[in-house]
């Protein structure tokens, strides 16, 4: 079906997503925790939009939002721009000086303000992509505690959790950088708990850890015998092409 | 002396009694009923009701059929009781409520001004039924529309009915109750699952938790007829965790009717199975949001999720659900019994049937009220309600809860209905009705609703964690006399955004009771931020209460009517009063004769 | 817990079981429950953080649940939280260094016509007044901080 997506006409499929479509026609809609592999989150609501349908207009977050009829979408009226400046400058009152949020307070000109009392380690905006990181790996090591005001992501009792792996995926997939990894020689930290890291068997580099690479055997099935990190992997690989090729 | 007639002795054990010590008198007349020896022509029947909803004037007592209804009852007046109107058919004047204007007092329960007015469809059982006791529900027309939808009538023909009675949810948003079901049930994908929502988390509301203790078969039998209409076999009632008494009850109206044939297999023969099962709620407001509740029976917490795709559709683990609120299934019955159409004859337009009003505050007739939709918030508050306690000064009813509004003096002449409150910038909420007089700070009723929301609240959006954070903390501010100008804006512009981004309705609705007091109190606001004064005298900060050593005789009225001790002095000599103890109440202010006591 | 089916939707029920049995949910509860169901521990304690009728500390011997409903707030429920403050030294969420006593808030008990109320265990006091509330904990003995 075609949608009308800022005057330009957009084809969607029923059931997709708002955001989807928009970015498959180089229409820019900002998002903070909004990730192609871990859709879904709707809480930071950047996104929003405006869609009209039947005369009259309603905001909706566009990540989550199901195209099913033929809608007319602002996403950058007067409306949706004031809100979406509001909306930052709540986030930028919890996440002072951070690079990610800096980047859009700039873009949407949000004015600075010297009102409330800030913390000024707080990184995390709550989005939810570590924990459903960690819950799509398989660990669950980490999940939201508490509720309201006072909530949080952290390890059950905040002590080292069992069930980390120290993969880094919650790291790594944290728009703002809230979570540290703190490397040292053959020592990764993370979540209050300490890994072993493995070398690779190539080039020697420190890559992954060894619960990480214990894990990932178990979900395959088999023993991997040979140890690479990524660099050297797509090396090996792109290596055995070259040879396959080469043979034909 | 024998009168040859059944009298039945009914005592109301709904919490409000309860806690007022009513179980104690009810266990009383019962030994004494057993110990006196049933006469064959007075048979006593003592049952414990659910609660009658007058709670300010309980314990309740009522004797049928003379029609006698006895208030504030006390322990040591159940032997008299039975003697004079059990025995015999006096009646004791001193227990009779007395009427506010008349100062007559009244015998029957339908003639005192707080029920007077009133229409009982959703408590039409309540006070008159022992909750435990099924067939006193049967012989009220029990179950008899269940019997009428599942030999006599189509599913369609069903939802036909709801649909003509124009019932609106009587949860908070109001959706047409017909509709959802006609939604429902055309979807094609089993099984289908209809719930009950009790989690009743309105601060100062109660109406759902009458119905729950009081006459818990009328939910039971709308949810069975909802089965029967969408195509259902499993109902799921969520119950707010601190709701023992109805947690209770409810359990035990679904084991007799079990035993009955209405629920569990083989209904009434018929071969159809419906299930219901308790789900106890974990103490969580926001799971009174229908996709937080369905999230919290499902076993996990309490989070909402967007509504683009409705629970008709995708509810409880994906399946079509109808979820509605105690006060509509207690509808439901009625409505199959007498007529949608009957049912929309009553109350205004848009808002058909009548409504369950919690009436509370500085209100002299505390209580549940329910009454035809259109009736005006003057009636309510003054006809029935009786006025503000002590005569005081009327200032602004609070309505639909946290999720609602305050409403001035300027409109009590609103005909209440769904849409009205609306456009007042409140909401009907679960009808919650809390009066509130001169002695009301604004700002800070607001500071409480956001500072409960902000508890309450899941915290997964941005909007309604942060904004109401800040929302608190500026509000906190200005209380203590540190609100700084563009405060009120900075208010504004949060609530803005809040009510059109926010996740949930719980989010959206955050900013009513904000704007609605800056809407229509905005002086008080403004004083508390520039003068540095709270007119009402309530904000510890920025009110002093003091006693004048000039004006004062040393009375001594003053410290006899001080609840916290504040105020000391030897007779006739000028008293003191202790500022760390006050409590500003203002009790002394109001006793004192010779304005002696002021407040700065 | 093993009267409950191993289902996920069973989880709050045995978690609020748990709580009535011990008066709280200690880590080996929810370690033994975290076998039971298959559920990840982390999964367990967001829900025991989550839901206010959960408490992972153990409670006192009287638990104090103060009404802060809209009716019993406007009728001064602040100023008995803030007396029960300054005679047991506890916020609401604590409890007593003798264990004696824990203090909560919780919302509407639906007892609005005797606000405001309080109920100790399972016993109600309505109208309370700050005189009032001393006799009261007075009754349930241990020491009370009267800076008369």
């Amino acid at each position: 079906m075609d949608i009308k997506i800022d005057s330009k006409i957009c084809k969607a499929e029923y059931g997709e997503y708002l955001l989807q479509v928009a970015g498959r026609n180089n229409i820019y809609i900002p998002t903070l925790c909004h990730s192609d592999a871990l859709p879904g989150q709707a809480s930071c609501r950047i996104c929003i939009v405006e869609v009209i349908e039947n005369g009259s207009s309603k905001v909706v977050t566009s990540c989550v939002f199901p195209i099913t009829k033929e809608i007319e979408v602002i996403t950058n009226s007067e409306k949706i721009n004031r809100m979406r400046r509001t909306l930052l400058m709540l986030l930028s009152m919890r996440v002072s000086n951070n690079e990610a949020l800096n980047r859009l307070m700039v873009e949407y000109s949000v004015p600075a303000i010297n009102r409330f009392t800030l913390d000024m380690n707080e990184k995390c905006i709550l989005c939810g992509l570590c924990v459903k990181a960690c819950e799509e790996v398989g660990q669950y090591a980490i999940s939201t505690v508490s509720r309201g005001i006072t909530k949080k992501v952290s390890t059950p009792y905040q002590e080292p959790s069992i069930s980390c792996i120290g993969c880094g995926a919650c790291a790594s997939v944290c728009p703002t950088g809230a979570i540290d990894i703190l490397e040292e020689g053959s020592k990764r930290l993370i979540w209050n708990k300490t890994f072993e890291l493995m070398q690779c068997t190539r080039c020697g580099e420190y890559f992954a850890t060894k619960e990480q690479l214990d894990y990932i055997n178990e979900r395959l099935g088999y023993e991997t015998e040979v140890l690479l990190c990524e660099k050297c992997k797509k090396n090996a690989v792109s290596e055995s092409l070259k040879n396959i090729v080469q043979n034909l | 002396m024998r009168t040859g007639r059944k009298k039945t002795i009914l005592v109301c054990c709904g919490t409000g009694c309860l806690a007022n010590n009513s179980y104690h008198i009810y266990m009383k007349l019962k030994n004494l009923t057993a110990e006196a020896g049933i006469d064959a022509e007075v048979k006593p029947i003592i049952k414990s009701t659910g609660c009658n909803g007058f709670c300010e004037k309980g314990p309740i007592v009522k004797i049928i059929p003379d029609d006698i209804s006895y208030y504030r009852v006390k322990l040591q007046d159940a032997d008299e009781i039975f003697e004079k109107s059990v025995l015999r058919d006096e009646v004791i004047d001193r227990l009779l409520y007395k009427d506010m204007s008349t100062g007559n007092r009244v015998k029957s329960q339908k003639d005192n001004e707080f029920y007077r007015k009133q229409m009982k469809l959703a408590l039409r059982n309540i006070g008159e039924v022992d909750p435990a006791n099924i067939d006193d529900y049967l012989e009220r027309d029990g179950y008899k529309a269940f019997r009428k939808v599942f030999f006599e009538m189509t599913p369609q023909e069903v939802i036909k009915e709801i649909e003509k009675s124009g019932l609106r949810g009587r949860g908070g948003a109001g959706f047409p109750t017909g509709l959802k079901w006609k939604q429902c049930a055309s979807y094609d994908s089993f099984p289908k699952y209809v719930v009950c929502n009790g989690d009743e988390g309105d601060p100062g509301a109660f109406m759902d938790r009458s119905i729950m203790e009081g006459d818990p078969n009328t939910v039971i039998e709308g949810m069975l007829i909802c089965g029967y209409a969408i195509g259902a076999n499993h109902g799921f009632i969520y119950i707010r965790d601190e709701y023992s008494l109805a947690i209770k009850n409810i359990s035990v109206a679904i084991d007799a009717a079990k035993k009955r044939g209405f629920l569990g297999e083989n209904i009434l023969g018929s071969g159809i199975d419906f299930d219901l099962q308790i789900v106890r709620g974990g103490g969580a407001f926001v799971c009174g949001e229908s996709t937080a509740l369905m999230s919290s029976i499902e076993g996990k917490v309490g989070e909402p999720r967007a509504k683009y795709i409705r629970s008709v559709e995708k509810g409880l683990w994906g399946q079509p659900t109808i979820l509605n609120n105690v006060e509509t299934w207690a509808n439901i019955p009625l409505i199959i019994i007498k007529g949608g159409e009957w049912f929309s004859s009553i109350g205004t337009k848009n808002s058909t049937g009548t409504k369950v009003f919690s009436l509370v505050g500085k209100v002299k007739n505390t209580g549940l009220v329910e009454v035809p939709m259109g009736i005006t918030l003057k009636e309510l508050i003054y006809e029935i309600g009786g006025g503000v306690i002590g005569n005081k000064k009327f200032k602004a009813v609070q309505s639909g809860g946290p999720s609602g509004g305050c409403i001035p003096e300027s409109l009590l002449d609103m005909q209440v209905d769904f849409d009205t409150l609306k456009e007042s910038g409140s909401m009907m909420g679960s009808g919650g009705m809390i009066v509130m007089d001169e002695r009301t700070c604004m700002v800070e009723v607001a500071k409480y609703y956001v500072n409960f929301l902000s508890e309450e609240s899941c915290g997964k959006c941005t909007p309604c964690r942060e904004g109401l954070k800040r929302m608190l903390e500026i509000l906190n501010d200005i209380c203590k006399g540190h609100g700084q100008p563009g405060d009120i804006e900075m208010l504004e512009e949060i609530c803005d955004t809040l009510s059109e981004t926010a996740l949930c309705g719980l989010g959206k609705t955050a900013p009513n009771p904000v704007i609605s007091t800056i809407r229509h109190f905005r002086n008080e606001y403004e004083a508390h931020i520039f003068d540095k004064k709270c007119p009402a005298g309530i904000c510890k900060e920025l009110t002093k209460y003091f006693i004048d050593r000039d004006l004062c005789t040393g009375c001594g009225l003053c410290k006899r009517n001080c609840p916290a001790n504040a105020i000391s002095g030897n007779a006739k000599s000028a008293h003191t009063l202790d500022l760390e103890k006050c409590i500003k109440c203002g009790n002394c202010k109001d006793t004192c004769r010779f304005g002696a006591v002021k407040v700065e | 817990m093993h009267k409950y089916p191993k289902e996920q939707r069973y989880t709050l029920a045995i978690l609020q079981d748990i709580q009535r049995e011990y008066g709280y949910i200690s880590k080996e509860s929810m370690e033994k429950l975290s076998v039971y169901l298959d559920i990840p521990l982390s999964r367990l304690y967001s829900m025991a953080t989550f839901y206010k009728a959960l408490s992972l500390q153990p409670k006192g011997q009287n638990i104090i649940k103060v009404c802060d409903g809209t009716a019993c707030h406007i009728r001064s429920s602040v100023t008995i939280i803030e007396e029960i403050e300054k005679l047991l030294h506890i916020k609401p969420g604590e409890t007593t260094m003798d264990g004696l006593f824990s203090i909560e808030t919780v919302n509407c008990l639906g007892s609005c016509a005797i606000a405001p109320v309080m109920v100790i265990n399972e016993t109600y006091h309505g109208k309370v007044t700050p005189i009032l509330l001393r006799e009261i904990l007075k009754g349930y003995g241990g020491t009370i901080d009267e800076d008369r």
